[in-house]
């Protein structure tokens, strides 16, 4: 007895030596793993003196991860890296986030950063259509996917997993011509929603269903690999989100901080974007491989303060037609 | 003497109230902190909207449905093995009842993951085999039927083992003077073995059906693809769109789930109600009963449901592992190490993960048993009413989702320590704290059922030959219930390990677990990399299991669960 006892409490002790981690950055990521792994090392890389630890999770999840942070007066975040500009706007006008002028920003469009410093976009995401090879129509537009070849056949993200789907029901919703009719005409189509934008490509890729929305880079990357798949920019256009990355104001290293935004804006970092096959948002970039040219790509506008006002009412309408919560 | 110890009582005086404060600590402060919360939306008029949405009462149906359902299936699975493995002579009980536990203590989300990729269109293993359905087949597992499916693999070992630790100390001379009277095999099992195994069904039935209640992998990967959401994955992707009135929904929310577990632990409790069947100490009784040719039957069953509860699902995940691309069918040529290689030397996220799962399951199973064994033994001894409060205080956070007690661990710990002045939110002792809740009655569990089954009369001997509570604490007590507490240390061990709800929110950089990392992956599109990391869990929980195996020697008998 007394071995077993003793063998139990020095087990108990070896178990209690949980190593603490010695982050000087901690860093919210809505990028999938391997695409975030790549850009912490890519900075810490240019930065050795600097440690940063990262946690990824789409984007309302990890912002619900922050709300809860928040409201118990503790943010373990310094900086944000996630889908959207209208979630940013939003902590901005809460009064988390720290204002910062990057010299970067020099080299960007100013309608992809926040003219007080608040967020700065990183990279052009849309969200177009892709379909598994194997799929009998191949589609061209948005209303390709409620016709009956593709009776259910048609995934998506919700927008209560991902940023960019958010954003993606808020830009077609305000087309003329789509709107919330066209989401009421996929599902009445047998269209399903499932998750974030990877169970989407998952879905496709795999076959089991054959039409899905997405963000581009994904399936342009999976195709590359070998998988089954191929990307349409639909012809009434894509909508898009920026992937902006912001301070918060409750970092206790605003100096690391401030160089992470430098490094993920210069050149240096836009090309590690570029190498993830994403397109990046800096002027004067190319684009990855698998993508037509910039200028082929139409993007449709979304009004940044009106999407952020009715959030709540879109999410509600989505969840109506969706039967989810 | 007198000041220690209560008159007409054994119990030293500290002992209840130390139960009491634990309980207040780890149940009731979190729990009264949620319930304020909820009582707040309540009265800002938010409960009629939660409870007039039409998803609330769906998701309901869906958690009691599935619940009841996985829990019939685990009650099959799980006793047909527990009766065969215990009471007969088949051959190859031993690596039959290792396989056997084994999904038990395989993280649920992997489970998932892995029939997943063994059926349906999207299976790289079918696709290698050129069985794979076509294009936009239905994925059979999404659905009722295949959420209750796993629940009923998931769990069919917590079934196996409480039941089993019942078998084992069945009165041997009991099942011998039935046959010395001439009564048949069904007649021995239908008048002696049944009965006295009837606890250990019903306690195996109510884990069963409390944990598909708070099960979050296996509806989050099966369920919201079909739009079936049970109440955990309700709570879940509420909480992905959080608002200023999400504590307050998920408060009342998490009412219903309570409202129904204890429901299912009220029914239990009737069952056992004026059942008492005390046994002295451990009779052992192996091989009652001789299989004869049936052996020729039920061996092959056996084996036949282990291949499709673990080698096949296995042998997908491996494939998942191994297709460089979606979609790709696995062949020699296509074969691709990528993610591996991914996963074991460039995402910082793996070591990570490993270190904190085993360092938050070793020090909640260990931590927990000092309190534990002593809840039994006060619980089991008092039958008044404070014990009765405090059993049901204790049952409390585990029949809850794991996600509600997140969160009122978040609302609780949000603040600095007052006094100590330390802040655990955003630390890993959170999710410990949260765990020792959680986990309090999983480790209690197979306790009480050992103190039911002890004869007070030795300790009462050994206390009026004036012996004290600790002395009879270790020369008596301990050594007597010594498998109930390997099987207790082991149970809790391996579902820490493997957890996925509570950690999913108090999760924070450098604080995740592996639950939380396979999770992330297959949620971000890599379920290459999920797949490679599952299959590490799997292997290590292998190793870990046969390890155990090795030490059985010198562990008490029982100690570890598929042992005889």
């Amino acid at each position: 007895m007394k071995t077993i006892v003793s063998a139990a409490a020095l087990l108990a002790a070896s178990f209690f030596a949980i190593p603490t981690s010695a982050a000087n950055l901690v860093l919210y990521t809505s990028q999938p793993n391997e695409d975030a792994q790549a850009t912490v090392d890519g900075f810490m890389v240019a930065n050795p003196d600097i440690k940063v630890d990262w946690v990824r999770d789409g984007t309302p999840k990890i912002i619900a991860k922050l709300q809860a942070e928040i409201q118990a007066g503790n943010p373990v975040a310094d900086l944000l890296l996630i889908a959207d500009m209208v979630t940013l706007e939003r902590l901005k006008q809460d009064g988390k986030l720290l204002a910062y002028k990057s010299p970067e920003a020099a080299q960007y469009d100013a309608s992809l950063y926040d003219a007080d410093g608040y967020y700065y976009s990183t990279k052009l995401i849309t969200t177009g259509i892709m379909y598994n090879t194997s799929a009998g129509m191949k589609p061209a537009g948005w209303k390709d996917l409620t016709k009956p070849e593709a009776k259910g056949l048609v995934t998506m993200p919700s927008p209560l997993a991902s940023g960019a789907a958010l954003i993606h029901a808020q830009t077609l919703a305000a087309v003329p011509g789509l709107g919330w009719d066209f989401y009421k005409a996929l599902q009445a189509n047998g269209a399903i929603v499932a998750g974030g934008n990877g169970a989407v490509l998952k879905s496709v890729a795999s076959g089991e269903k054959a039409y899905g929305m997405v963000v581009d880079y994904l399936p342009i990357r999976e195709k590359a690999k070998g998988a089954p798949v191929e990307f349409v920019f639909p012809s009434e256009g894509v909508s898009a989100v920026t992937e902006p990355v912001g301070i918060l104001a409750s970092t206790k290293n605003a100096e690391a901080a401030k160089k992470f935004v430098d490094y993920v804006l210069s050149e240096k970092g836009q090309e590690g974007f570029l190498k993830l096959g994403y397109i990046p948002a800096r002027n004067d970039m190319k684009l990855p491989e698998g993508f037509p040219a910039r200028d082929a790509i139409k993007v449709l506008p979304i009004k940044a303060e009106e999407a952020l006002k009715n959030t709540d009412q879109d999410l509600k309408t989505f969840s109506g037609i969706y039967g989810s919560n | 003497m007198h000041g220690y110890v209560r008159s007409g009582n054994s119990q030293p005086a500290w002992l209840f109230p130390f139960i009491v404060i634990s309980v207040l600590i780890l149940s009731v402060l979190p729990l009264a902190r949620l319930a304020m919360v909820g009582i707040a939306a309540f009265a800002n008029g938010g409960v009629i909207d939660v409870l007039s949405e039409p998803s609330l009462w769906q998701a309901t149906y869906y958690t009691i449905v599935t619940a009841v359902l996985g829990t019939i299936i685990s009650l099959l699975i799980g006793c047909l093995f527990a009766f065969l493995l215990t009471l007969t002579d088949l051959p190859g009980k031993g690596p039959l009842s290792f396989f056997f536990v084994l999904p038990m203590m395989i993280p649920p989300q992997v489970t998932a993951l892995a029939w997943v990729q063994m059926s349906g269109p999207s299976s790289p293993l079918l696709k290698a085999l050129s069985l794979a359905p076509p294009l936009g087949s239905p994925q059979p597992l999404y659905s009722v039927g295949g959420i209750a499916l796993l629940y009923g693999v998931q769990h069919a070992p917590l079934v196996y083992l409480a039941l089993r630790a019942g078998l084992m100390t069945l009165p041997r001379d009991g099942v011998e003077a039935a046959r010395l009277s001439g009564a048949s095999s069904l007649r021995v099992f239908r008048d002696i073995i049944l009965p006295l195994s009837l606890p250990g069904i019903i306690a195996g039935a109510a884990i069963s059906f409390v944990s598909c209640t708070g099960n979050f992998g296996i509806p989050a990967i099966l369920g919201i693809p079909a739009s079936i959401y049970t109440l955990p994955t309700l709570i879940f992707t509420k909480f992905s769109a959080f608002t200023s009135r999400t504590f307050g929904d998920v408060a009342v929310l998490s009412g219903i789930i309570a409202m129904i577990s204890v429901a299912g632990l009220m029914i239990q409790d009737r069952a056992l109600r004026g059942r008492d069947y005390r046994v002295i100490g451990l009779s052992g009784a192996s091989a009652a009963f001789q299989l004869g040719r049936w052996r020729f039957l039920a061996t092959p069953l056996l084996w036949a449901i282990l291949f499709f509860m673990l080698a096949a699902p296995f042998s997908a995940l491996v494939a998942g592992a191994l297709v460089p691309a979606y979609g790709v069918p696995l062949t020699f040529k296509t074969m691709s190490l990528h993610a591996l290689q991914e996963i074991l030397f460039r995402q910082a996220v793996t070591r990570t993960a490993f270190v904190n799962s085993l360092s938050l399951a070793g020090a909640t199973a260990l931590g927990l048993l000092v309190v534990t064994v002593l809840a039994a033994y006060v619980l089991t001894r008092r039958r008044d009413l404070a014990s009765r409060i405090v059993a049901s205080l204790i049952e409390i956070p585990y029949s809850l989702p794991g996600i509600v007690l997140a969160v009122a661990f978040i609302l609780v710990f949000a603040a600095p320590v007052p006094v100590l002045n330390i802040s655990l939110y955003g630390t890993i002792w959170i999710i410990l704290i949260a765990y020792f809740s959680s986990f309090f009655a999983v480790s209690l569990k197979p306790l009480i059922t050992a103190f039911h089954q002890l004869d007070p009369a030795l300790e009462e001997a050994a206390r009026l030959s004036g012996a004290g509570f600790v002395r009879r604490l270790f020369d008596i007590i301990v050594p007597l219930i010594a498998p109930a507490v390997g099987a207790s240390v082991i149970l809790v061990f391996l579902i820490a390990c493997n957890e996925l709800t509570i950690s999913a929110l108090l999760w924070s950089a450098g604080t995740q677990t592996l639950g939380v990392a396979i999770y992330n992956l297959d949620d971000s599109g890599s379920s290459d990399l999920a797949s490679a990391l599952s299959v590490l869990v799997v292997l290590m929980v292998v190793v870990m299991m046969l390890l155990l195996e090795l030490l059985a020697k010198r562990l008490p008998k029982g100690v570890v669960p598929w042992r005889n």
